[in-house]
């Protein structure tokens, strides 16, 4: 009788054993059988996270990676392939993970602050002499993917990414619609108003937006924000923490009290607050609307639902040839993780996704590439060729702007909630610049 | 009845023992349910507790501030407006559904219906499918340009009617939470027919002799016999509302301005996207918690009223 309990308790705890040990058994049989063969024809696998998951992103990184592939024998990319949301939130952990992704896209400021304070990332700046980085892009670019090494310093110090795109937000125009109604591209923000007022006298919807998802609110206001600034100083010191400077000035309060009035004014799609952002553009690309503010990062896929029906333009200064600024910069950087063993191909990957190649590429796509591109392969009067040349312009006066959420950890959250509120009237605008300082004195 | 109730053989022969002996046999069956729940569940919770009393990022040194995430939740309005969306969807969750699934039941099981099977099965699709699938058919249906619901009510020549429902601040947490009641109120319909064939006909007949009406059945009847599904239906609709979190972040993300924003959210956003673990951990410690006091309070509710019977 005793025996027999004791036997079938043995046995469970033998199952339970096995059970236990079974999933740590195969990492340590990995490393037993990788040195007996010999380093040369050793296959090594490079796993890469990347948020490139549209249609014409997705295209140019599995050309990219074939290539690379080609060019490096042995070598095997292990692409996964995340949305934005997702990644943000996943690649921390993963970074921490010993045998997590060798290369991945950290979002800038807040997120890759904590991954260098963490010592995740590797510092790229004993690459720079030999991929000379530092020649392709201008120290600003860099700086948007730099941190000191202790992580207290944003936007100086140690290189921890390099970004194979470029963004500016601008305007979006149908230009049927602009030809209909006989505008032209504006030259000043009072003949851009002009401009909203007479398309919706005609009964059009001047800008299409969509706010469900939160974020798209923060362009609307920041592009406005940028143009009512005098100069990027403020920006600066706001987004890179230094100075110790104040939400609450008067140029975010007009730029607030602006939007409330183009809200008032029914300038935006009607119902703005309940459409998610790729339902908003997706109603522009199919001929809605005359107008819309936001990222170049939608070129591609705009260019790919009919892109010559599309030009674009910088929100234009407050006077003619004024100061040029605008929400820019460069997109998601790839980065390298600290404890990877193959740091060096990393960099080599890193620098195979910056090359001139894959600007073409990008270009071809109809996408914003960060490298310097021959300009004379963008064709003129077309969509990306607007983009191009805005880009070039804010590049060329130093107005490359800022994403203002990136300003601290908790800044997305309360701009994009507090941008609804004030879209819907629940707040003034002294209430809303006040709400966000309390947050950025934090 | 008589024939399960019998003593079954023993799978160990343990006569022998005296009473009170080997007491510990039977917790040798449970041991392997317990060593994997307490690897899997308790010890997480352990952990998140124990995460509550840190201020840390997720990644770096953790520093130990005893119950100031608890001192500092009281404090933080963000965490109060969740408290209190979390209350509403209480009722869209429970008192709604449980009524409805009530209402749906007394008609269904009156008289038998040609297709009844066919209605049954529908009702309870909302509950089969994914909640990221019910979030996205949603976004779609309540879309102010081109949804379902807007189109429909303007060529009702109810136009004025139509909303931005999900981005609207009076309308976004009804519209969540209407959402939230057409996922649940199947499921309670389902265990209160299953509850209601359980209930023997005679009670029925007699009720019936005794001249009561459809109301008076239903009250006198139906609805004592359904008490411990109404438990069940309760608890785990109770547990639904405080915990959602997969429609608040496929329809609104917590939005507009705070309005939909809820604890499981909140802990999410502070935990992955905000770096404030610790933080979160104890939020997420007090709605576990909060979950427990009500699951249990239910449950001793129940067990007053089989007793006082």
């Amino acid at each position: 009788m005793n025996t027999q309990i004791w036997k079938i308790f043995g046995l469970l705890v033998t199952a339970l054993l096995l059970a236990t040990c079974a999933p740590t058994a195969q990492p340590t049989a990995q490393p037993t059988t990788a040195p007996t063969e010999p380093p040369k024809a050793e296959a090594v696998t490079l796993t890469v996270w990347d948020q490139f998951q549209r249609d014409t992103e997705k295209a140019v990184i599995d050309t990219l990676n074939a290539e690379f592939e080609a060019a490096h024998p042995g070598v095997t990319i292990a692409r996964v392939v995340k949305s934005f949301d997702d990644l943000k939130v996943t690649i921390k952990l993963a970074l921490s993970d010993p045998n997590g992704p060798d290369v991945g896209q950290v979002n800038q400021g807040a997120d890759m602050r904590a991954v260098v304070q963490g010592n995740l990332l590797l510092d790229l700046t004993p690459y720079l002499p030999k991929y000379q980085w530092d020649k392709r892009f201008s120290a600003g670019i860099l700086a948007r993917n730099s941190f000191t090494a202790d992580g207290s310093q944003f936007g100086t110090g140690n290189l921890y990414g390099v970004s194979p795109t470029a963004e500016v937000v601008g305007v979006y125009y149908n230009k049927e619609k602009f030809q209909q109604l006989g505008l032209s591209v504006p030259k000043t923000f009072a003949e851009f108003e002009a401009l909203l007022a007479k398309a919706k006298e005609a009964g059009e919807t001047p800008i299409v937006f969509g706010n469900l998802d939160q974020w798209p609110g923060i362009h609307i206001f920041s592009a406005i924000q940028h143009i009512l600034l005098p100069d990027r100083t403020w920006l600066d010191n706001f987004v890179y923490g230094q100075g110790n400077v104040s939400f609450d000035i008067p140029e975010n309060v007009q730029a607030a009290a602006k939007v409330q009035e183009w809200v008032k004014a029914g300038y935006f799609t009607d119902g703005f607050a309940g459409i998610g952002y790729d339902d908003s553009w997706k109603l522009f690309a199919g001929g809605q609307g005359v107008m819309m503010i936001t990222g170049s990062w939608l070129s591609g896929d705009i260019v790919s639902t009919g892109g010559e029906k599309f030009g674009f333009f910088l929100l234009p200064p407050l006077e003619e040839g004024g100061k040029v600024l605008a929400i820019g910069g460069v997109g998601l950087p790839f980065c390298i993780r600290a404890g990877t063993k193959n740091a060096d191909l990393a960099a080599e990957y890193l620098d195979w996704m910056v090359s001139s190649r894959a600007g073409e590429l990008w270009l071809e796509k109809g996408v914003l590439p960060a490298v310097p591109v021959d300009k004379s392969k963008v064709p003129t009067g077309t969509l990306l060729g607007d983009i191009v040349t805005a880009y070039g312009v804010i590049n060329e006066a130093d107005g490359v702007g800022h994403y203002i959420d990136w300003a601290g950890p908790t800044m997305y959250d309360v701009l994009s909630a507090s941008i609804q509120e004030l879209m819907a009237m629940q707040i003034t605008p002294e209430g809303f610049v006040a709400k966000v300082q309390a947050e950025y004195a934090k | 009845m008589g024939q399960l109730r019998q003593p079954r053989r023993r799978l160990l022969h343990v006569e022998g023992l005296k009473p009170g002996q080997r007491w510990y046999i039977g917790y040798l069956y449970l041991l392997p349910g317990l060593l994997i729940y307490g690897l899997f569940v308790f010890l997480p919770i352990l952990d998140t507790f124990r995460y509550s009393l840190f201020r840390w990022d997720g990644i770096s040194q953790p520093v130990f501030t005893g119950l100031g995430n608890y001192a500092a939740l009281i404090h933080d309005p963000t965490f109060l407006t969740a408290l209190f969306n979390n209350a509403v969807f209480i009722f869209f969750y429970t008192v709604l559904p449980i009524l409805l699934a009530l209402l749906l039941t007394g008609l269904m099981t009156r008289r038998p219906l040609p297709g009844m099977t066919f209605f049954r099965a529908g009702l309870f699709v909302p509950q089969v499918m994914s909640m990221v699938v019910v979030g996205v058919v949603w976004r779609w249906i309540l879309n102010p340009v081109n949804g379902p619901l807007n189109q429909l009510l303007k060529a009702l020549g109810l136009g004025a009617w139509a909303k931005a429902w999900l981005g609207d601040f009076t309308w976004a947490l009804p519209a969540v939470g209407g959402i939230g009641t057409w996922v649940e109120y199947g499921f309670c319909m389902v265990l209160f027919i299953a509850g209601v064939q359980r209930i023997e006909p005679t009670l029925y007949d007699a009720a019936r002799i005794d001249g009561a009406n459809a109301y008076q059945e239903f009250r006198y009847v139906t609805l004592p016999g359904l008490r411990s599904e109404l438990v069940v239906a309760i608890i785990t609709t109770l547990i639904a509302a405080l915990r959602v979190f997969d429609l608040v972040f496929v329809t609104t993300r917590g939005g507009p301005g705070t309005r939909t924003l809820v604890m499981a959210f909140h802990i999410w956003r502070n935990a992955f996207v905000v770096n404030n673990v610790g933080y979160a951990a104890a939020v997420a410690v007090v709605l576990t918690v909060l979950i427990l006091t009500v699951s249990v309070a239910v449950l001793t509710v129940q067990e007053r009223l089989t007793r006082e019977e």
